[in-house]
Formats: structure tokens, sequence, C-alpha cells
């Protein structure tokens, strides 16, 4: 068990000028699931497999612990890792698979039989110790890599998008099973995922990147509720926060024909002409034409618990093939495709952006 | 209901092909091409084979004829003799030296070639690979040359030697390929598990290889036990000679009795025989099969 920190981590890949993963900076308490979400090519793999010691640190410093293990080998920095495609090896039968680390540090068979048996058993492996991996369905492949990473009780998990193989059904179980694994065993764990959703259901806190660059490391709560820029606005929640840029006048910034009125701590923010007005569906009212932006419904999806509509707004400035997202209330008769409606910000809802810069303006 | 009649039609219409009327002339020309190849492969064989139970008589009166009545002496002569025994156990021992060096060193090289990156990686390769084109009729003067400064005349080694070093090119050519193929999450895995490169080359690399291995290493025995040429400028003693030396002689030695030169020589391919049919399935296996992740 440790704390894990990156410490103006940098990892640039030979042959390319920009860095992967940029001046990383994070600190990761003991115990803490953190999980490290972003789209391709963000560098949270990178920095995953900078942290297990299969990349290089070209800049800065990684430590576990109190160890600075920048420079040390993989098998001495006593961390488990749980691979994508789970890198089973093919030759050996679950059991060997989950003792090969054992047995590599020679320790002795029967305490090799025994830690492999506990992990089994915490996985529901055991019927299937003597068979090959080729022979397991696809959630059991993913539980015999966790039970090769348990099985060696290390100080840090590292879990590189290990759900993404299972189908979407065993992805949401299996999450929950990882998650309260990783309560009940107490190992910190960092975990990647591109998926948005498995960050925010699993993770104790959310580190967002793009572009090798760390945007915002908070709860999942606080990342939804307080985005820092636009990107991880946009990025976090689903359907995705609709943002629409406005321009600024004296009064503020005016949506139809709700006013949305800046603080002098807001307006001293805006480096340009323009902000960016960020409305999660959720937080929309929809109210009669009249009363607020008109817009014409498109297409509704139901879900059942919810129903989301898609609609185009009679607007200035907003580009013909973009849509906003609104959740109809439940309970209350939902927007019919074709129908005209009116849509009105709730006002704990906005979220306001300096459109230049992206940056959150805070009051 | 949708997705199943989708994946139906295209199965259905690949059978229809297969059992049209053109598919059927294309099978038909098939197997006659197949019957033809098999017929030159065969006839010969079984020739040499059958002719080892007829006597030297028989074949000059019917060359193409049948035995009769079947003869055992020859074949009987032939196992009773020391010098057939003693030939085999040279063309063993050759080919089990030659065999052994070529998988260990081709392993270690196809490993470098394919799981390190280094400057000049490609080129060494390449290097490997030209080997292929390279007859050793061409290299025998200087070799035989090498040999001798060497103290290798008149030494086994001196012919298993050269002998792996000739198989090593279709060795690396096959492994390398073999080896890439394993997935670099593998290597991710076992180096985070705790074992070195070379852990990871003795526990996960080379058993995932076997079936390459096996097929590598059939080429190479294969391929020393009918070494005629080297054999034949390194030995000059006769306690050496392998197989297809002792062959050769025993030919020369009985040109008139062909019917034992048969017999001799139909014994001499069996062992490869015998090898070839049991390994033949893990031989394209190793070929075709690389590994899943």
């Amino acid at each position: 068990m440790a704390q894990v920190e990156y410490r103006h981590a940098t990892r640039i890949y030979p042959g390319t000028s920009a860095p992967a993963v940029s001046a990383l900076e994070l600190e990761i308490q003991d115990g803490e699931f953190m999980v490290l979400v972003g789209p391709s090519g963000s560098g949270k793999s990178t920095a995953l497999r900078m942290l297990a010691g299969l990349e290089a640190v070209d800049e800065g410093q990684i430590f576990i612990g109190d160890r600075d293990v920048t420079d040390v080998q993989p098998k001495d920095r006593d961390i488990a890792m749980v691979f994508q495609n789970y890198a089973l090896y093919p030759h050996m039968t679950v059991a060997e698979n989950i003792g090969f680390h054992l047995k590599i540090k020679k320790r002795p068979k029967a305490e090799i039989k025994q830690r492999v048996l506990e992990a089994a058993k915490l996985l529901d492996l055991e019927p299937y110790l003597d068979r090959k991996p080729a022979r397991l369905s696809g959630g059991q492949r993913q539980r015999v890599a966790m039970g090769r990473a348990i099985v060696r009780q290390p100080q840090v998990f590292l879990m590189d998008e290990p759900l993404s193989n299972l189908d979407a059904k065993l992805r949401v179980a299996t999450r929950t099973q990882i998650a309260s694994l990783q309560r009940r065993l107490g190992v910190t764990t960092v975990y990647v995922t591109h998926d948005q959703v498995e960050a925010m259901t699993m993770g104790d806190r959310v580190a967002v990147l793009k572009d090798g660059i760390l945007q915002q490391c908070d709860t999942p709560r606080a990342l939804f509720d307080h985005p820092v820029n636009v990107f991880v606005a946009g990025f976090m929640g689903s359907p995705a926060m609709n943002l629409i840029e406005l321009p600024v006048t004296e009064a503020g910034v005016s949506l139809s024909a709700a006013q949305i009125p800046l603080s002098p701590a807001q307006r001293a923010g805006v480096t340009g002409d323009k902000v960016t007005l960020g409305v999660r569906p959720e937080g929309w009212d929809i109210v009669s034409p009249a009363e607020g932006l008109v817009a014409t419904v498109e297409v509704v999806e139901e879900l059942g618990s919810d129903s989301y509509a898609y609609v185009t707004p009679k607007m200035e400035g907003f580009d013909d093939g973009r849509t906003i997202v609104v959740r109809a209330e439940s309970g209350a008769h939902p927007p019919q495709k074709g129908e005209q409606i009116g849509l009105r910000p709730k006002t704990a809802s906005v979220h306001l952006f300096d459109t230049t810069s992206g940056l959150r303006l805070s009051e | 209901m949708a997705v199943i009649q989708a994946t139906q039609a295209p199965l259905q219409r690949r059978h229809s092909k297969v059992s049209g009327p053109q598919s059927a002339w294309g099978t038909a020309a098939a197997y006659a091409v197949g019957v033809v190849i098999v017929v030159i492969t065969i006839v010969p064989l079984l020739y040499v084979i059958l002719g080892g139970f007829r006597t030297t008589a028989q074949i000059n009166e019917h060359p193409a004829g049948m035995p009769s009545p079947w003869v055992w002496t020859n074949y009987k002569t032939v196992i009773t003799s020391s010098s057939f025994w003693h030939f085999l156990l040279n063309s063993t021992v050759v080919a089990v030296i030659a065999t052994g060096l070529t998988v260990v060193l081709g392993a270690m090289a196809a490993f470098a070639l394919s799981r390190y990156v280094f400057k000049g990686r490609d080129g060494l390769y390449a290097f490997f690979t030209i080997g292929l084109m390279f007859p050793l009729t061409v290299a025998a003067l200087p070799l035989y040359l090498q040999l001798r400064r060497l103290g290798l005349l008149e030494n086994l080694w001196g012919v298993a030697i050269p002998e792996a070093a000739f198989s090593l090119s279709i060795t690396i050519v096959i492994l390398r390929p073999f080896m890439r193929a394993i997935p670099a999450e593998l290597e991710d895995a076992a180096v985070v598990n705790g074992t070195s490169r070379l852990g990871f080359f003795w526990r996960v690399l080379l058993p995932l290889s076997a079936p390459a291995l096996t097929t590598v290493g059939v080429l190479a025995f294969v391929t020393s036990w009918n070494f005629y040429i080297l054999p034949l400028l390194v030995f000059n003693n006769q306690i050496h000679f392998t197989l297809p030396l002792g062959v050769a002689t025993f030919q020369s030695q009985y040109s008139v009795d062909t019917a034992r030169v048969f017999a001799f020589t139909s014994l001499s391919m069996l062992p490869t025989l015998i090898f070839f049919v049991i390994a033949q399935r893990r031989i394209v296996g190793g070929l075709t099969g690389a590994v899943k992740g």
C-alpha cells in the first residue's frame, strides 16, 4: 500500500516533437481509486505505462511511497498490471497464469498453491484453474488477469482499459465488481479508460487528460459540477453538455429572452468578445415558444426513465447541423417530433467559459 | 431474425458456388493435378522399395515387374551388415547436433531480431535471408580450406557445424515473423510480472514458439540427413560416412547387384520418411499458425 506521485513527469516518444505526456503533476493517495480518462491520444495509457516502468520518463520523477522509481525496473516496482487484452500466457493454465509471479519469485509450491486458490476463490475462478485461457470466456479471462494482479499483493494496481473487450452488459457488472474489490483490498489503484461513464462511476477521483496535459483532477461530482474548461465540460457527462457561443454585451450574455449577468470577476476573465455558455441536457426548462429560445424538435430518444430531445434552435450564429440536447422532465408530457418548444436554462445549471481560452469563468 | 437471414444469405451463395457445374470441373482439375504430382513422387519411391524385394535377375528380365517371388534376402543382408548401422549412427549423430545447433542459435537470433530494437536490425535480417540464395557448392572450396585449418576434417562436428550454419537462414526467416507476431502485451505482462527479458524468452516466448521450433527442427534434421556434398568433402575414412555417402559407396561397390542397392537405398530413406509422416502436421502448423494474445 502506498501513495503514488507524478512529479513533472514527461514522456516524449523518439521521433516526435510533442510530448505524449507533458509535465504531469499528480498525487494519488494511499488506497485511492484514481481514474485517468481522456480521448485516444490523450496520453493516459502512456502515463500508466510510465508508472509501470514500461515507458521511460524523459523528465521529472515518479514516486511510489517514498521511493523514487523513475529509473527502477518494472519487476522491482512492486506493482501489478491488468492489460486491455489481458495478456494471459496461452500456454499456461489459469492456475499457472495466476501463480506466474510467485513462481518467478521462487516461493514454495505450497504457498503458491494456497495463494492462487485464495485469489481464485475471490474471483469465482476455482472450477477453471486447470483450463487454458483459450477455453475461457471473455469475462473469465478478464478475471484471470485480475487474479494475476491480486495474487501479488502489490503496492499499486495498474489497469489499462481492462473492460473494453467485454460486452456492454458484462462491462457494467464487472465495473461494480472491480470497484468493490478495490475497496475491499484497499490497494492504491490507477485505472485508465476512455469511457467517461466508467470514470465517473468507479473513481474516487478522476484525472482528465487531453493531448498529454492534465486538465483537471477531482472527484466525479466536482468534475461534473465545476469543470475547469470547455474540454472537461464537454467530455464528462452523457449526453454531453451543450456548448453555445454567445457575444458579450453590457448586460452580460443573452440567450433569447433569458439574460445571464456576468459578475465583475467573470467579466475580468473574458479575453475576447464571446463567452461559451454550457448547459447540460437536464439544465433546461422547457417552456412555451414565446417564453424562451425557440427550437424545433428533430428527434426524441426515449430511454424509459428519461427522454432526450434533440432540437435545432432558431438562433443566429448557430450551425445548422448542430442540435441542442434537452432532457424532458420525467412525468411531464415529452416533446414530440416536429414540435416547436421554448428553452430556458435553469439559473443554477449555467456554466460560463471564456471562448478564446476555453477556461471557466467562475463567480 | 433479420440478422440471421443476413448471415445465412452469403453462406448459401457460397454453397451454391461450390456445388455448381463450373466448380465441379475445377475440383476435377485440381484432383487431376494432385494425382499427377503424387504419381511422379511415389512411383520412383515404390520402384526402389519394391526393387529391393526382387533379385537382380528379375529386375534385368522385367525392369517394371512386380516381385515374384518376394525376396527378403536383400533387405536381410543390409540390415545384418554392420556398415549400414554404422552409417545410420553417423547420420543420426550429425543430424542431431546440426538440428540442436540450428534450433538453439536460430531461436536466439530470431528473438534478438524480432523483439529488440537496435540500429541495423533490418539490415542484419536481410543479411540472413541472403543466405537462402547461397548454394553450398559455391562455398565448397573455401569451406574445405577453412575446415582443414580448424582441424575439423574427418570429424563429425566438421559436418554438423556448417550444416547448422546453412540451415540458420531458413530458420531465422521462419522464426522471426512468428516471434514478432506474439503480442507485445505479453512481454509487458511478463516484465511487470517480474521476469527479465531472458526470462520472458525462456518462459513465454520459447514455449509459445514450439510449433515453429518443431518446423525448423524437422527441416534442419531432414536437410542434414540428406546432405551429400558436405560429408563427401569432409570425410575420407569410411568409418565417418553418413548414409548418403554410404549409399554412394554401396552403389559403386555393388553396381552389378541392383536389387541390393535398391534395398540399401530404401532402408536409408526410411528414417526421414517416418519422421516426415509423424511431424508433417506440425510442420504445416508451424508455418501457418501464430499465437493470439
